[in-house]
């Protein structure tokens, strides 16, 4: 990757990152990656006996999407903080009915460049992101900060 | 409902190898791919985080999600600790701090405590209450280094 202080300038945008349709497999698969087994987002009778219509997503799978997006772009060894506030849930695709699913469970990240500055010695951003579903559902707002070359 | 004489209740100290496979998995599951082989390659292949610049295969941003459910008895462990009530649980914020590279072969110490604890809205206003715990985690490294700060807050509604 490229992205250098002095050729980004605020208001510049992240290049945007779209997930594929989130499904139950994927959850599955987050869970035993990342060791949250809250079974909200795999057992389909805890949703229903909390009140949920099916399992939802991670929202720290939403929040790892969104860090895929701006890995994407910039260095992970640029990072300097990276911070989140989840704003609603996620359901999967239903494969049996993925065609009207899958908008509900497909996650784009945008961002938006907000601050240039110097602090601890170095040419930092700071970059606005959004994670909302295809049809326009807010995941999760936040920023993060990263120091370029 | 939180306990709130958990406020400032430090958990026992975590003590993690930071495992190449492991962010690997945790790479294909963010990146939503069925096989290991298939993470970009600073995820699997030493010469080329080297090449970037890294000691060793660097962690995906979120990656430190995983430690305390690998050092502090699972979600489970956590929450019984802090007296919540997992149906009625919400994870609302989540915050990093990054003040070095983490890489694959890294001995870390992760220390967790309550840090704050709080209500939002009135007790009498149904679905308009609630109860806000903090969680933060400071992970150093085998120099004692501190390399990042972790917060995180859940909500019981």
């Amino acid at each position: 990757m490229n992205v250098c202080y002095d050729n980004i300038q605020t208001g510049d945008m992240m290049p945007p990152y779209t997930s594929l349709p989130i499904t139950r497999t994927h959850l599955v698969r987050y869970a035993g990656a990342s060791g949250d087994f809250n079974p909200l987002h795999h057992d389909e009778s805890f949703a229903k006996a909390i009140g949920l219509e099916t399992v939802i997503s991670h929202g720290m799978f939403i929040m790892g999407i969104a860090g895929e997006a701006i890995t994407a772009w910039i260095d992970n060894k640029c990072l300097r903080k990276f911070s989140v506030h989840f704003m609603g849930m996620t359901q999967p695709a239903d494969l049996d009915d993925f065609e009207n699913t899958k908008g509900r469970a497909t996650i784009t990240v945008t961002g938006k460049v907000v601050e240039k500055f110097e602090e601890n010695g170095e040419k930092r951003i700071r970059c606005d992101i959004i994670a909302q579903d295809a049809l326009g559902s807010r995941k999760l707002s936040g920023y993060f900060i990263a120091a370029l070359p | 409902m939180a306990d709130k004489s958990k406020l400032g209740f430090e958990f026992p100290t975590g003590y993690l190898r930071v495992e190449k496979n492991k962010i690997a998995e945790f790479a294909a599951a963010l990146s939503q791919k069925d096989s290991t082989n298939d993470v970009k390659r600073i995820y699997r292949d030493e010469d080329t985080a080297r090449s970037e610049g890294y000691i060793n295969i660097p962690i995906p941003p979120t990656f430190p999600t995983g430690f305390a459910f690998w050092t502090a008895g699972g979600l489970f462990g956590i929450i019984d600790k802090v007296g919540a009530d997992v149906t009625k649980l919400l994870h609302s914020e989540e915050e990093y701090e990054y003040f070095a590279p983490i890489c694959a072969g890294d001995m870390l110490t992760a220390k967790m405590k309550v840090a704050d604890m709080y209500e939002r809205g009135r007790k009498e206003r149904k679905g308009r209450y609630f109860e806000i715990t903090v969680l933060e985690t400071e992970v150093f490294n085998e120099k004692n280094e501190l390399v990042l700060r972790a917060r995180t807050t859940f909500v019981e509604r």
